[in-house]
């Protein structure tokens, strides 16, 4: 996994508005011997490949593993990041601030709702959902064309979080990963209900500061019939 | 709130189903009425056949799994022999569920009520302090009660509770050829690996999630938000050739015994399927992949293969076969339903090809069929509250003269409603009739 710089396709312009470049200047690659495609999916997906994969495995087995793990390992400064982050990321799906939430993501991201308790092997079996960044991007504008049926009206969230563990990847410095576990209350056309599991993340700390890497929801019913959950989780 | 109108006396008259039931269009009471939904149990799904679940779900011997016909709940099992067989999960004793885990490996269910055991093929074989029971009960059959009829069509098991009903072949009549058609874009029959699933809970009527199966006039409306953001973002792509479907290529045909398909394929593999398709995560590793592995005069019918069969294929009243998914739906009420969308991967593809796969087949319920499950929801809300307004309409292209009879198919433009007249023509005779339902308890040989 490479290291992009994220000023290029995230630029905040004078007003403070946030955009996201969702297409990239450059022709999308077009191999010798393919039809070529009219479309261009832009921004490329070369980084979810067999290494990823196998380096998402292990991370989801380091996530779930039923650990005592030593309080010191992380210091404080860096524990305050994290926990920061993690609100803020919260707190903007509460919001709906999507193109913002967006930002606090590295390129090469992953946001994964797995369907089974015990998180399988993406390669193996179905996720209720798997996102790359592009994908990601994808339901972001879907849910701003005004169409999107499902959130219309949108669903309104409130998040609670508690349990906070973080600890250091083992594979590199400036990675940390983390967990909670959440409630969340969510309320649509006149009906509430409550969604609760817990999250597990990878952070990563960049040039334009501390980034979250994958995030993955773990749903206590997440192999049972679902609701509406259209929205961000 | 009264209502004045001759409604109530309509829906409750047993002989007036021709009422309810017209060419082209339906009573509301069909979506939202509980004696209706009752009969429905019996006479639509235990009456006829019902798909339970795939071979591939219990690949392993002593492997088991729960499945519904409609209502009504059965374990089906593979005994060590990797025999198949399908038992009520309702002990003998007092009707306790003897299974309490919704897949797994057994060789014998425990009643966890009084410890009556059962194996896995529903005989019983162990009763706690058997002694105290006399002749008159041992004289009963006492095994796990099984449905009249089970089958496979090429590794797809069916149930019916019906003795009398037709045979599974005569069932599905024409639509196995257009099955064999699906099987065939997955490598064939021993090829197909169910592999997870979204489920879905919708508050509406197991119906208007089948209407919708076979709704080819819906696209550029409901999933209007899909269309745009494709457009916007990707220049157009998956889909897209719906926006003016009726001068497409693409046609519904309605089958017999109330199956139909949809058929996206003159469309979707006009110009390259796979370069259609909404971006995956990972699909630019996966086209070096293929260029890497199959080499560059290959690699694009390997990526044409990773894509959806382009049908439709809607299997009365339960199953669906869309895109590369096997669609299941469960009904629990008269307004509520459950929905299974079985993932496939293939036995003979790459790790490659089947994570392209899985990767594909998150796409659409999430970004799409969300959509149509928030308006399958509002369309129960507003037969619900209105019931002056008495009926919901299926008359689209019936009155063009469009539909053309064929042999054994009726062919229609794709926004036609044909699939809803078509399958409510089987519904209606099927609730006419007075099936008699049976599950066995006697010994299997
Ligand atoms: S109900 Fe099953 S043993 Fe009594
Ligand atoms: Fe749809």
């Amino acid at each position: 996994m490479e290291e992009l710089d994220e000023s290029q396709s995230q630029l905040e312009n004078e007003k403070g508005e946030i955009k996201v470049n969702t297409r990239s200047e450059k022709d999308s690659m077009q191999p010798k011997g393919l039809e070529p495609s009219p479309f261009s999916y832009e921004p490329c997906s070369h980084y979810v490949d067999a290494p990823f994969y196998d380096w998402l495995t292990e991370v989801s087995k380091d996530l779930s593993f039923a650990d005592i793990r030593s309080e010191e390992v992380v210091d404080e400064k860096t524990w305050r990041q994290i926990e920061r982050l993690l609100a803020v990321e919260a707190r903007l799906l509460d919001q709906d601030a999507f193109e913002r939430w967006l930002l606090l993501y590295v390129e090469e991201c992953v946001y994964w709702i797995p369907s089974e308790r015990s998180a399988h092997d993406l390669r193996e079996t179905v996720a209720l959902e798997f996102h790359d960044r592009r994908r990601l991007l994808d339901r972001v504008s879907r849910l701003g064309t005004g169409f999107a049926y499902s959130q219309i009206p949108p669903s309104r969230t409130a998040r609670q979080l508690s349990g906070l563990e973080i600890w250091p990847s083992p594979d590199r410095e400036d990675e940390w990963r983390a967990r909670y576990s959440f409630t969340l209350a969510e309320t649509r056309v006149g009906r509430s209900r409550i969604l609760a599991g817990w999250n597990g993340f990878v952070l990563r700390q960049t040039s334009s500061g501390l980034k979250i890497v994958v995030k993955q929801i773990n749903l206590i019913d997440c192999d049972s019939p679902q609701g509406n959950n259209s929205f961000f989780l | 709130m009264t209502n004045t109108s001759s409604t109530k006396k309509k829906e409750n008259a047993s002989s007036d189903w021709d009422w309810l039931v017209q060419e082209d269009r339906i009573h509301r009471t069909v979506y939202t009425d509980d004696n209706i939904f009752v009969r429905e149990m019996d006479n639509v799904f235990a009456g006829t056949w019902v798909y339970l679940l795939h071979e591939s779900q219990i690949a392993q011997p002593n492997d088991y799994r729960l499945a519904w016909i409609g209502t009504r709940e059965v374990i089906v099992s593979r005994n060590e022999d990797g025999e198949i067989q399908v038992f009520s999960n309702r002990c003998t004793h007092r009707g306790a569920t003897v299974c309490r885990e919704r897949r797994g490996n057994a060789q014998s269910f425990t009643c966890p009520y009084h410890g009556w055991r059962f194996d896995n093929q529903g005989k019983l074989f162990g009763i706690p302090g058997k002694n105290a029971y006399g002749p008159a009960f041992k004289s009963r059959d006492m095994n796990l009660a099984r449905p009249a009829q089970v089958a496979s069509y090429k590794g797809f098991i069916f149930a019916t509770l019906n003795p009398d009903a037709p045979s599974l072949l005569a069932h599905l009549g024409n639509v196995a050829r257009y099955m064999d058609e699906w099987i065939e874009h997955q490598g064939g029959e021993d090829n197909i690996v169910i592999s997870g699933g979204q489920r879905y809970h919708l508050d509406c009527n197991w119906k208007l999630v089948y209407d919708n199966a076979g709704d080819g006039y819906h696209v550029p409306f409901s999933h209007q938000s899909l269309l745009v953001m494709t457009n916007e973002r990707y220049g157009g792509g998956d889909m897209t050739y719906f926006a003016d479907a009726d001068r497409s290529n693409m046609h519904a045909y309605g089958l017999e015994n109330g199956h139909s398909i949809i058929d996206q394929r003159p469309d979707m593999f006009a110009n390259s399927a796979w370069n259609q398709q909404r971006p995956q995560p990972g699909r630019e590793s996966y086209v070096e992949h293929v260029l890497n592995t199959a080499g560059s005069e290959n690699a694009q019918a390997v990526l044409e293969s990773t894509v959806g069969a382009g049908m439709n294929l809607n299997i009365f009243p339960n199953l669906l076969l869309i895109g590369n998914q096997v669609q299941v739906i469960q009904p629990l009420k008269v307004d509520s339903v459950n929905v299974y969308f079985n993932a496939t991967r293939r036995r003979d593809a790459d790790v490659e090809m089947n994570t392209m796969r899985l990767r594909t087949q998150e796409d659409f319920p999430i970004v799409g069929e969300m959509d149509d499950a928030a308006n399958f929801e509002e369309c129960q809300r507003g037969l619900t509250f209105s019931p002056e307004n008495e009926w919901v309409d299926m008359s689209r292209h019936y009155e063009t003269g469009k539909d053309v009879k064929g042999d054994d198919v009726v062919t229609g433009p794709v926004t036609s409603d044909l699939h809803q007249r078509n399958y409510y023509a089987k519904w209606k005779s099927l609730m006419k009739a007075n099936p008699s339902l049976k599950m066995r308890k006697e010994r299997l040989k």
